[in-house]
């Protein structure tokens, strides 16, 4: 009864116009009954930027730093450290015992709290006092592609919804032409995995999150084919809203009510689209401290643009970057990416913050996993780090946490947390709990069993919260 | 998250209060209770009663040992892999502490198991009267609220709507006209009797079972690689058109290698359950994916034919139905013979085991091919082995390597489908404590719910056959409801019962149990044929009444669940482009084959990990139906992921009707989606009376939604063409590709 009420109070009263409709996530207008669920409580933040650095970056040459494990570069490693765990390459890696490796970059401490960060990241590493590390964090899998599912939608398995449609199911978006869910990426390659870790799963589609392009157009079909010109384009759209109202008031099917509706948001997201993009209104400053270049496809523009999204009200934007699978070599080819993504982290983060956004705005910035303490040699005269699931870093700021943070910590060689445990489950479960959602109360009836985000586990980090 | 002052302070303080057990204990108990129930009592312990707990497990009688193991402080850590909260600890301390007071009169499980089984789907199918009818069941319903069925539909939506939702097609105008023009009895029917004997009706019903068995042309995860498995596709479509009563349909997909003297379709059939996906990626432990694979089928085989949440059970005890762990390890068992990848050697035979189709000399030549190159790795790995330290540079070997990739990348084409064989020996089963496969319980042997009729065995062990035959048994009471309930749910949008995947507890109640029963004893008396329960439904009143709304109705039953309408429904995914390739005259109606390459919006694959080519047909494989499109697991194709076609990640039951800007975008600006206008516009321009625009309306309307169009209708269109003359009518022909009418069945 509420859905069909609230479908026809709609329909009545916002005509074609935004109206209420467009508060709730642009793409699940029709399901706003259902989904508008509410905040569980007063959410300190209202949306998530989501920097996934793909392949899994590794702690020790970046944030996690660990001047004993330098000492023992070389040295077999005590096998208490090891015992009883499971790696990836078991078969190709291990089979001579491995030897610890000591981190060749150079740390340096900065910010108010003396944050170690190495000189791979020196952008990021001017951030000291907005971050909010959390170290030494565990995941479930230390494969790519169950453990990029594992972040993203709270299970190794597919057929789980990701965060952003947790999110947007949750609490909807605020944006009026734009889907609340958005996926940008960069790099050689796109993820692991593909269109499954942004998935709905079981949620309906319209909480999918919608992959953007910052190459030609931003979303797939948004341009009026060339055949068609403009005028026929809004000419065709009119008469489609003309005689799909014919049909409503012959059936009296609100669906198509809604449907009218979508053709309208879909032109205004035609007419926004390229606005979104166009980066000639940002100042020559903002477009250098990013290091974005207009009409390139890269990390730095998708960081601005993730800002664009921001302003215009999109719930969740996930940021990936693709290449940190260092196991040949630590050296060259982290540095190359470090270069890619260190400036443009800081600057979305130093951009939002003199905008006034980064209050409202939880940024994070984590892989799916991170890297041994020990090395691994696959090819003679070059070495690499292998996966590592057991004390990874997650990297926060804004949105309500407490800045220039550090919280957990790992033992003095990088294997295992040595303060509170933490995991992927409770990562999520604080992102959810900054954007007013409780993740035990955020759920889905699906085959019998109420599923959430977070599975059968995660409790929110309370002590970063501010 | 807690700190230990907490503790301390708590300890001091509140020591000696009674701790309640349902409030306190119990929810910390949560956490034992997987592997501690008295169906699993790992180490012998069940901490489901306070006798069992008193009586301890493997390790004694102390109750003090709870305490120490989740303290960790000794071997014993609990659980495994993580640790209580600070506060959780305290609470069992003190319960210990005070002599483990619990209501000992509830055994929670046992209890509600008992309850369980006398839930309605678990109880034997009732045969309803001899006059019973499916109108008479709804009629019934409908009356306790003073309601009736709507008139019927007017005979041209009645066609449109038989014809797509029993071929997936519309009609065509001669058929159309056909059928109005028959004013003899019976002429309904005569059109339903074509439908289900067009080869088309295999398409439309074979992908929903598609949807359900997961297929997809790719093996997912993160490679995400091309895999053969259209001719699994293909036997699927063809048993439907065929009929093959359902029971077989169900043996031969399950057990198919395990029958006798199977033939080769029977093989092809046992694809279904290799749709799953599978891990490619470096660094993997392939024993860990065989393992989920398995996991995914009895999940899968509970949804699709028991309608029973069986994944639940993989961890721990189902938490409503009468489902235990040990259960579904013992169903797990079934497929844990089959001579899959289970190491890292095994991946030069990924997705093995496979069937090699082709004609006699195309196999020879595999054959040959395969053998060369398996003496070849074998020198290789003996040269290299005898070589010790200097294979590293030695020139020969380096030579044969390299003539080895050679000839890995020559493998001769032929169609390789996945097919399920066992090995010699099955793999013993466990059931694996928490879901973890590297945690070994108790060794279970293969068998079935102990909640439904039991299973007869054939030979000294169950085996998959007897499992399938199990499945199809008429005593079986969930078979035969769970797939006429999937029918019905496509005819009206929700099944009798709404949960359609979940018949146990929590499920959703039947709005109907005897229409249910009804339609599940007459899919049984028929020899399970499937389509005498298509014919049974689609000739009752229920279905052919009009869709309209109704205000009387409306304000009895506002979810339409007593049907005194029908509903108007969404065209699947596959069907919004196929009624396009319909109207526009461009659909090729070829059966069967590779999956096709129609043309895709530029930059929809730069989302996955390995760009591969989408090679955009040219030829007539550029019309085919939806149905065809080479599937991606990574990046599904964009149009039909945005109408709710499913991924192919998991089992797919019931597919969602989303309503959504996307759709616009893809329906007004799609590539694929402007030739049809085009071709539309073209088609109306010829075939039309020349000069007449009222006329060439009236027969774009009848090309797109077979009917005429209303008066209003025809006023407002022609007045897009009055502006622009001849040059207006492929935006007119898109205006009708984009309408709601278009995409919808009435």
């Amino acid at each position: 009864m509420l859905k069909k009420i609230t479908r026809r109070h709609l329909f009545r009263d916002c005509a074609f116009g935004v109206g209420k409709a467009a508060l709730t996530s642009l793409l699940a207008e029709n399901l706003m009954a259902e989904a508008n669920k509410g905040r569980h409580h007063e959410a300190k933040a209202d949306h998530v930027i989501f920097m996934f650095m793909a392949g899994g970056p590794s702690q020790l040459e970046l944030f996690d730093y660990k001047p004993e494990l330098v000492k023992w570069d070389g040295k077999d490693t005590p096998e208490a450290f090891t015992k009883g765990k499971r790696f990836a390459f078991m078969d190709t890696s291990f089979k001579d015992p491995s030897k610890l490796l000591g981190s060749r970059r150079t740390f340096k401490q900065y910010g108010g709290n003396g944050m170690w960060f190495s000189d791979l990241i020196p952008h990021m590493a001017s951030c000291a006092d907005d971050w909010t590390i959390l170290r030494g964090v565990a995941a479930e899998n230390f494969n790519h592609g169950p453990a990029k599912l594992f972040v993203n939608t709270g299970s190794t398995r597919t057929g789980r919804p990701a965060m952003g449609a947790w999110a947007t199911y949750g609490i909807g978006s605020d944006s009026k032409d734009l889907p609340g869910f958005v996926v940008l990426q960069s790099g050689p390659r796109g993820p692991r995995g593909g269109a499954v870790l942004w998935s709905s799963g079981f949620l309906p589609t319209s909480y999918q999150g919608v992959p953007f392009r910052n190459v030609g157009d931003p979303i797939l079909n948004l341009s009026t084919p060339k055949r068609f010109s403009e005028h026929e384009q809004r000419e065709a759209l009119d008469a489609i809203r003309d005689l799909n109202q014919m049909e409503l008031d012959e059936t009296g099917d609100d669906e198509i009510a809604t449907r009218i509706n979508q053709y309208e948001m879909a032109y205004r997201m035609q007419s926004s689209g390229p606005e979104l993009i166009d980066f000639g209104k940002e100042s020559p400053e903002t477009l250098a401290m990013y290091g974005a270049e207009p009409g390139k496809g890269s990390f730095a523009n998708n960081c601005l643009l993730a800002r664009r999204l921001v302003e215009r009200g999109v719930r969740f934007v996930q940021l990936y970057h693709t290449d940190w699978d260092h196991h040949d070599d630590i050296t060259k080819p982290l540095d190359q990416v470090a270069r890619e993504v260190d400036k443009a982290s800081a600057a979305l983060i130093k951009d939002l913050k003199q905008r006034g956004l980064l209050d409202r705005t939880l940024v994070v910035w984590s892989g799916e996993f991170g890297r041994t303490p020990m090395g691994e040699v696959r090819e003679k005269g070059k070495i690499g780090r292998n996966h590592h699931i057991d004390g990874f870093s997650v990297l926060m700021a804004g949105g309500g946490l407490k800045r220039g943070m550090e919280y957990g910590s790992t033992d003095e060689f990088g294997f295992s947390p040595t303060g509170d445990k933490m995991n992927v489950h409770d990562v999520q479960a604080t992102i959810l709990n900054q954007i007013g959602l409780d993740h035990l109360k955020l759920t889905y009836r699906y085959q019998g069993r109420d599923f959430r985000l977070t599975d059968v586990e995660g409790q929110v980090i309370k002590p970063v919260l501010a | 998250m807690a700190t230990f002052l907490v503790l301390l302070t708590a300890a001091a303080t509140f020591a000696q209060e009674p701790v309640d057990f349902d409030t306190q204990v119990k929810p910390v108990l949560r956490s034992c209770i997987g592997c501690h129930s008295e169906v699993l009592t790992s180490s012998g312990l069940s901490l489901e009663r306070r006798a069992s707990i008193l009586k301890g497990g493997n390790r004694g009688a102390n109750p003090q040992l709870i305490v120490d193991a989740v303290k960790q402080t000794g071997d014993l850590k609990m659980p495994p892999g993580r640790k209580l909260s600070a506060e959780q600890i305290a609470v069992l301390e003190r319960w210990v502490a005070q002599g483990v007071p619990m209501p000992d009169a509830a055994p929670g499980q046992l209890q509600a198991k008992r309850k369980a089984s006398q839930h309605w789907a678990f109880q034997p199918i009732q045969a309803g009267a001899a006059t019973a009818s499916i109108d008479g069941f709804v009629r019934t319903k409908l009356s306790e609220k003073k309601l009736d069925l709507s008139p019927e539909a007017d005979k041209a939506t009645l066609m449109r709507r038989v014809s797509l939702d029993l071929i997936g097609l519309p009609p065509t105008l001669p058929e159309l006209d056909a059928f109005l023009t028959d004013l003899k009895p019976g002429a309904y029917e005569r059109v339903v009797d074509r439908l289900l004997a067009s080869p088309h009706y295999g398409e439309r019903w074979g992908r929903r079972w598609l949807d359900a068995a997961r297929y997809a042309d790719t093996d997912g995860y993160t490679i995400d690689a091309s895999r053969d498995i259209w001719p699994y596709r293909d036997w699927v479509l063809k048993a439907i058109n065929d009929d093959v009563p359902f029971n077989q349909f169900v043996i031969e997909q399950v057990a198919g290698d395990l029958l006798p003297n199977p033939k080769e379709a029977q093989l092809i059939a046992t694809g279904f359950h290799r749709n799953t996906p599978s891990n490619q990626e470096g660094g993997i432990d392939v024993e860990q994916y065989r393992v989920e694979a398995v996991a995914d089928r009895v999940a899968t085989t509970g949804s699709v034919f028991l309608g029973l949440t069986m994944g639940c059970a993989r961890c721990h005890d189902h938490k409503y139905d009468p489902i235990s762990q040990r259960e579904f390890y013992q169903m797990f068992a079934f497929w844990n013979g089959v001579d899959e990848m289970d190491k890292e050697s095994d991946l030069r035979k990924f997705n093995k085991p496979f069937l090699e189709i082709g004609d006699a000399g195309e196999l020879k030549k595999f054959d040959d091919w395969q053998r060369e190159t398996t003496a070849l790795e074998f020198k290789v790995s003996k040269v290299a082995e005898d070589l010790g330290e200097k294979a590293a540079t030695d020139e020969g070997l380096k030579a044969m390597r390299k003539q080895l990739s050679d000839m890995r990348r020559a493998r001769p084409k032929i169609v390789r489908t996945m097919i399920m064989k066992e090995r010699p020996e099955a793999r013993p089963s466990y059931i694996q404590l928490g879901g973890d496969f590297t945690r070994k319980g108790a060794a279970v042997e293969p068998g079935v719910l102990a909640v439904l009729p039991p299973m007869e065995v054939k030979g000294p062990r169950a085996t998959r056959l007897d499992f399938a035959r199990w499945l199809v048994n008429a005593k079986n009471p969930l078979t035969a409801r769970v797939t006429v309930n999937r029918m019905w749910q496509e005819y009206f949008g929700k099944g009798i019962v709404a949960t359609e995947n979940d018949f146990g507890v929590m499920g959703d109640a039947p709005t109907h149990p005897e229409l249910l029963d009804f339609l599940a004893m007459k899919f049984i008396e028929s020899g399970w044929s499937q389509k005498a329960v298509h014919r049974l439904i689609v000739t009752s009143a229920t279905y052919k009444q009009s869709s309209k709304v109704r205000a009387d109705a409306t304000a009895e039953d506002p979810e339409n669940r007593l049907l005194a309408r029908q509903n108007r429904l969404r065209l699947d995914a596959e069907i919004v482009r196929d009624a396009g390739l319909v109207a526009s005259g461009l659909l090729n109606e070829k059966l069967g084959g590779p999956s096709v390459y129609p043309p895709i919006p530029p930059g929809a694959l730069a989302i996955t990990q390995v760009t591969r080519e989408w090679p955009i047909a040219k030829n007539e494989d550029r019309y085919r139906r939806g149905m065809y499109t080479y599937f991606r697991r990574s990046a599904g194709y964009p149009s039909l992921i945005t109408f709710d076609a499913p991924d192919g990640g998991a089992s797919c039951t019931r597919r969602m009707r989303s309503n959504t800007p996307l759709q616009a975008l893809t329906l007004l600006n799609d590539e694929a989606e402007v030739e049809f206008a085009e071709k539309l516009a073209a088609r109306i321009l010829k075939e039309a009376p020349v000069g007449d625009d009222a006329a060439r309306l009236r027969y774009g309307f009848l090309l797109t939604l077979q009917r005429e169009p209303r008066a209003k209708e025809a006023e407002r269109l022609l007045k897009m063409v009055s502006r622009t003359g001849v040059e207006a009518w492929p935006n007119v022909a898109r205006v009708l590709l984009n309408l709601d009418n278009f995409m919808t069945r009435e």
